[in-house]
Order: C-alpha cells, then structure tokens, then sequence
C-alpha cells in the first residue's frame, strides 16, 4: 500500500509502484499494463477533477483476491461515482458521443470491473479488478 | 518525457517530432506546444515518431489530436473535455483519415490504447520511417 500526494508529477512514480506490486503477485505483462493504465486514468481524473487542484492525498492497493488482481484507489475528494459516467455508443460517430468519459471509457476497456463505494468518513474508494486470464 | 524534433528539410512544411518516454496528463501539454511552435513557423504536417513512447494514457490520445487540429491550423478543444477534443478531428475527417499527422511505429501497449479508443480510424499508423515519410 502506498499513499502519494494528490499531484500529477506523481504519476509516473504511482505506474512503477503498480508495475512492482503486480508483477511480484504474478501478473503477466498484458495485464500489468492494463492495471497500470487503469490506475493512472482514475488517479488522473481524482487529482484533476476531484482535488481540483487542492492539496490531497491518495492511498492506492494492490492485492489478489484469488484468481483476480484488485487495486483499491482510495482519496477524501468529493464524493463522485466515474462508474455512473455511461459508456459511449461505439456504433455512434466520433462527433456524436458525449462528452467527457475518456479516461473511464479506458479504465472500462482494460480492467474486468470497475466499482465504486463512499467510505465511512465520505470519501471515495474505486475497486479496479482484472481477471488473470 | 523529452521531444526531439527534426524538421524534414525536403518540404520545408514536413516536421517529425519523436516522443521519448510516458505521454500522461502531467505533461501532455508540451506536446501540443511544440506543435504550436513548429506550426507558427510553418510546419503544416507531422510524423509524430511513437516508437519510444512507453506509456500512453487519454491525456497523450488528446494530444495527438491537439497536433492534428494544429496542423489543420484549428485551435484545439479543452482537453479536459476528453471525446469532445476528439469530436473536431471526426469532424475534420468525416471522409476519412486526416493526412496532416500521422504517426511512426508505436509499441504494441500503445498501440492498443489508440486502437482501443477509435483512434486508429482517423491517423495513418506506419512501421517504417521512409514509407511514412513518403506518404506525406
């Protein structure tokens, strides 16, 4: 577990500490890669959208859960639920998508399941989960 | 993250800027301004050269559209709008992929974070230096 301050210079350092975690609990390299660009697309949106600039911290997990690779980004921004942001239609033009939800359509593409809970004390924590195989 | 860039001397209007490293949210932005700057000295296309970019988040995706709209010589949406940058570029190319930006040989991860949001519809994406220069 590690806790970083709400900072986009802290990104790059946030992909190494899960590239390390998830390889020595014996993620293949696809599905290190996948993790890491679903982290850093919601540390990404927490830092910018949900601290909105003001000073924070995150606290980020790695653990197995069985079969499954599980990070665990928690933070103390105001409470916001990316899962709720609805997947784009695909079979839509480019030009007729809603806005917004990049980053999430992301995380949605390269991870299992995506889910969100507000903590006790009115934080967030979003639950990345990617099957093993 | 560094960008070396290297202007085609046969044109005069062709640039290539290779991007060495992670393209993230933290410094997506020099990207586009580097554009900004080669396009405010004429440079009107680019091959933006992929094959030592390590890492590739939406931020980096919003960015390559940003140098596409550039070259176009169109001011880029906020990129904090996500699809909504991208809508313009759709727009733009409606009848295709755009030819002012394309790009050389990403690496299989981001190669899929392109292919994974559509991207790959709308810029050429060549494996060799020559062929893509040529096809400018």
């Amino acid at each position: 577990m590690v806790w970083v301050a709400a900072e986009l210079s802290n990104l790059t350092g946030i992909r190494d500490f899960v590239r390390k975690s998830v390889r020595s609990l014996g993620a293949g390299p696809a599905l290190v890669d996948d993790l890491i660009l679903a982290v850093d697309e919601s540390v990404a949106n927490i830092i910018v959208h949900g601290y909105r600039g003001q000073p924070g911290e995150i606290e980020i997990e790695v653990r197995k859960d069985g079969a499954d690779f599980v990070v665990a980004v928690r933070d103390q921004a105001p409470p916001f639920d990316p899962t709720r942001v609805l997947p784009p239609d695909l079979t839509l033009p480019l030009e007729q998508r809603p806005l917004g939800g990049l980053g999430i359509y992301l995380t949605r593409q390269t991870v299992d399941h995506v889910m969100h809970r507000v903590t006790r004390d009115g934080g967030n924590e979003l639950t990345l989960v990617k099957k093993a195989s | 993250m560094n960008l070396t860039i290297k202007q085609i001397q046969d044109s005069g209007r062709l640039a290539m800027i290779s991007v060495q490293g992670d393209l993230d949210r933290s410094n997506y932005q020099e990207l586009v301004a580097r554009a900004r700057e080669l396009h405010d000295q004429g440079i009107e296309q680019m091959l933006l050269d992929l094959s030592q970019t390590s890492f590739l988040s939406s931020s980096g995706l919003v960015a390559i559209h940003s140098v596409a709209l550039l070259m176009q010589g169109e001011q880029p949406s906020d990129p904090e709008h996500g699809w909504a940058a991208i809508h313009a570029v759709g727009n733009a190319s409606a009848s295709g992929r755009q030819q002012r930006v394309k790009l050389l040989n990403p690496q299989a991860r981001v190669k899929r974070t392109l292919v994974q949001a559509g991207l790959d519809q709308f810029f050429e994406i060549h494996s060799d230096l020559e062929a893509a220069l040529s096809s400018f």
